[in-house]
């Protein structure tokens, strides 16, 4: 069995509009090629192993957990995103897949034809509210797919946090797993969102992240990558309106065999905008990380400042971290900074510490905490802070 | 026997040799002063002593305790009971000062997570601090700041001492501790080292300059040049060696640069 039309049946009760939607994007995934080595964005990046037919079976229908902060103010709404394609097709229909397209790739067409559940999120115009909201999303099972999209719209001057978790039941899971997200962040509107990927290790994980800014927003996003046995996620923001600011990090750890993949934009399409993004993370075992990163200044995005940096700590000889930052500037006007870093514990920090007395293994676990410390002061929400502490602190073990 | 004993020490860096045949025997509450031009072996010695892992040892022996340390990792020697003022401490970002000292002290007594009974509670842990701090005219506003980063050149060598007073060693190495320092801060330092002084404690100062053993008052003074110890005596030595410099061993006579 394959992913066909007729695993869309599995899907039932969907308008017409989206049911349509997903035919047009089987059309895609059917008609686009699987990405070549010449490609420069899969040229490190090895998915000719993977084969989709073999996760068929779509799970996690709508079976996400959401956790409604108390007292949500009137006007918000808040549910899984197939029930308000259906409810709601006004807010959904001219937005989903709107800045994640179906057709980039073979895997966003995929992703777009079978997403199964996700969140839907709508903050209406100057409502702001301090508890975050809390997604999520559960696989029960290996050798099928759970493939979450969430979809979050933020009114004029709206202010809030959400948290989109993926976890696995079972950490040997096998599978095909995504988790894509769109943010609207509306005029003056403040978003802080933490998405946390845990999935199983021997998983396939594809994810497109994407954010549109309108004029005087704020964004904070923070990803954390732990699970897959293949991870690719695209990080991605437009700048559309003069004044916003866009902050992106991330924290990732990657151990065993696993394999991460980062794509992140930078699209500074208007003046004044800011974005400043910090990718961090640490290899160890015979782990595998590529980033690669492009900062666009588009011509009239005169007066905007843009800062990239990925820090890579790596943990053991047989791993291996690949960093390419890039740059596109088409307006003179602008500030741009750019830096990674690969390389092992320093080993005068290690020195320093062991002659003190604390042991080899404590004394390197001190030093991965410190190198994501800085980082991890950055995620936009409490709450999201603990979670990924307590991840990390098991991790580094 | 003494209780430290290095004999016949030889190391190399680099595939170059440093040091070329070092003994020296330390018996607790003596002070032992050692000086020497810059680049005889000095800091070798120091970080060869801690088991430095860019130091090569090719001979010797070093007993402390019953062991030859120079077998032992780095923090089991921490642990026997010695310790190294860093003539260059090292900035460590991401890990605050509080944190370091506290998991210093907490492993110096064995406690690795699981026997709280050996854990330094937080209360014991302020009061330690306290009058060490008021010894050495420091304050704890640096106790959240990350490890020896943005600290004053003499900021870093009085927390270098905190750190020795803290974890009460009973081989304390210090190189070139009172480089950097203004008069008011070498005082201060000595007197900290002062305090600690005692028969439970023997000491090895690495130092240019005569004006901290007027302070800290050495017992014993050794002079190395090109890696070895080519006059060792009473306090006397220091005196000539402020006189004459190193001249007689065929060192060029050299201002001793202030590097730290
Ligand atoms: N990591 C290193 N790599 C290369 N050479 C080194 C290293 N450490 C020390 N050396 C060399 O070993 C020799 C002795 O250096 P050492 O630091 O022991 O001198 P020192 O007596 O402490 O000098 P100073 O008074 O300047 O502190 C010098 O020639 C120095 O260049
Ligand atoms: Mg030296």
């Amino acid at each position: 069995m394959a992913l066909t039309a007729e695993t869309l049946d599995q899907l039932q009760g969907e308008p017409g509009w989206l049911r349509e939607r997903r035919q047009n994007a089987l059309a895609a995934y059917e008609t686009l090629q699987l990405p070549s080595k010449t490609d420069e964005e899969w040229r490190r990046t090895d998915v000719s192993r993977f084969n989709a037919a073999e996760y068929s079976k779509l799970e996690h229908l709508d079976g996400l957990k959401l956790e409604r902060p108390s007292g949500l103010p009137a006007g918000v709404i808040l549910k899984p995103l197939r029930e308000a394609a259906k409810d709601h097709p006004d807010l959904v229909e001219p937005r989903l897949f709107s800045l994640v397209h179906a057709d980039r790739d073979r895997f966003a067409a995929l992703h777009a034809a079978f997403f199964t559940g996700g969140t839907f999120l709508y903050v209406p115009d100057g409502v702001e509210f301090d508890q975050p909201v809390l997604g999520q999303h559960f696989s029960h099972a290996g050798g099928n797919s759970v493939l979450p999209h969430t979809l979050i719209v933020a009114g004029r001057g709206a202010r809030f946090n959400y948290l989109d978790e993926y976890i696995a039941e079972d950490d040997t899971e096998a599978g095909y797993r995504s988790g894509s997200t769109e943010i609207f962040v509306g005029e003056g509107s403040q978003v802080g969102y933490v998405a946390v990927q845990k999935w199983g290790r021997n998983v396939w994980h594809f994810a497109d992240q994407r954010a549109e800014l309108q004029k005087d927003s704020n964004l904070r996003l923070f990803n954390v990558t732990l699970g897959g046995k293949f991870s690719k996620t695209r990080v991605e923001a437009s700048l559309a309106g003069e004044g916003s600011n866009a902050e992106l990090k991330a924290i990732y750890f990657a151990s065993g065999e696993q394999f991460f993949d980062f794509h992140t934009l930078q699209d500074h399409r208007v003046g004044n905008t800011r974005s400043d993004l910090l990718f961090k993370g640490a290899l160890q075992d015979v782990a595998r990380t590529v980033y690669a990163g492009l900062i666009k200044i588009e011509k009239h995005a005169a007066r905007s400042d843009a800062y990239q940096a990925n820090r890579n700590l790596v943990l053991s000889d047989k791993a291996k971290a690949t960093s390419i930052p890039m740059l596109e500037i088409d307006n003179n006007d602008v500030r741009c900074t750019h830096g990674a870093t690969v390389g092992p514990v320093d080993p005068e920090h290690l020195f320093y510490l062991r002659s003190r007395g604390i042991p080899e293994t404590t004394a390197k676990r001190m030093l991965i905490q410190g190198f994501f410390g800085d980082v991890l002061d950055r995620i936009p929400f409490e709450h999201a802070r603990k979670l990924v502490e307590a991840e990390l602190e098991a991790r580094i073990g | 026997m003494a209780d430290f004993e290095i004999k016949d020490l030889r190391a190399s860096v680099e595939g170059r040799q440093i040091l070329k045949g070092v003994s020296l025997a330390i018996s607790m509450g003596e002070v032992h002063a050692v000086m020497g031009p810059n680049g005889s072996g000095k800091s070798t010695l120091s970080h060869t002593l801690m088991g430095h892992p860019g130091y090569t040892v090719d001979g010797g022996s070093v007993l402390f305790k019953g062991q030859n340390v120079l077998e032992l990792e780095p923090d089991e020697r921490a642990r026997l009971g010695m310790f190294l003022a860093f003539q260059y401490p090292v900035v460590v970002p991401g890990i605050s000062m509080a944190n370091f000292l506290r998991t210093a002290l907490n492993s110096k007594r064995g406690y690795d997570g699981k026997d709280k009974s050996k854990q330094v509670t937080p209360k014991e842990f302020r009061s330690m601090m306290k009058s060490e701090l008021e010894v050495l005219h420091m304050d704890d506003s640096f106790l959240p700041r990350y490890i020896n980063d943005g600290f004053s050149g003499g900021e870093k060598k009085r927390a270098e001492i905190l750190q020795m007073a803290m974890l009460k060693p009973e081989i304390a190495i210090l190189d070139e501790t009172d480089s950097g320092l203004d008069i008011d801060s070498i005082k201060f330092v000595a007197e900290a080292v002062n305090r600690m002084r005692g028969p439970e404690l023997g000491i090895l100062i690495i130092t240019h300059y005569t004006r901290v053993l007027e302070f800290i008052k050495p017992d014993y003074v050794h002079v190395l040049v090109d890696g070895k110890f080519v006059l060792s005596g009473g306090p006397e030595v220091a005196e000539r060696l402020e006189n004459t410099g190193y001249a007689e061993w065929g060192h060029a006579e050299e201002e001793p640069k202030e590097v730290a």
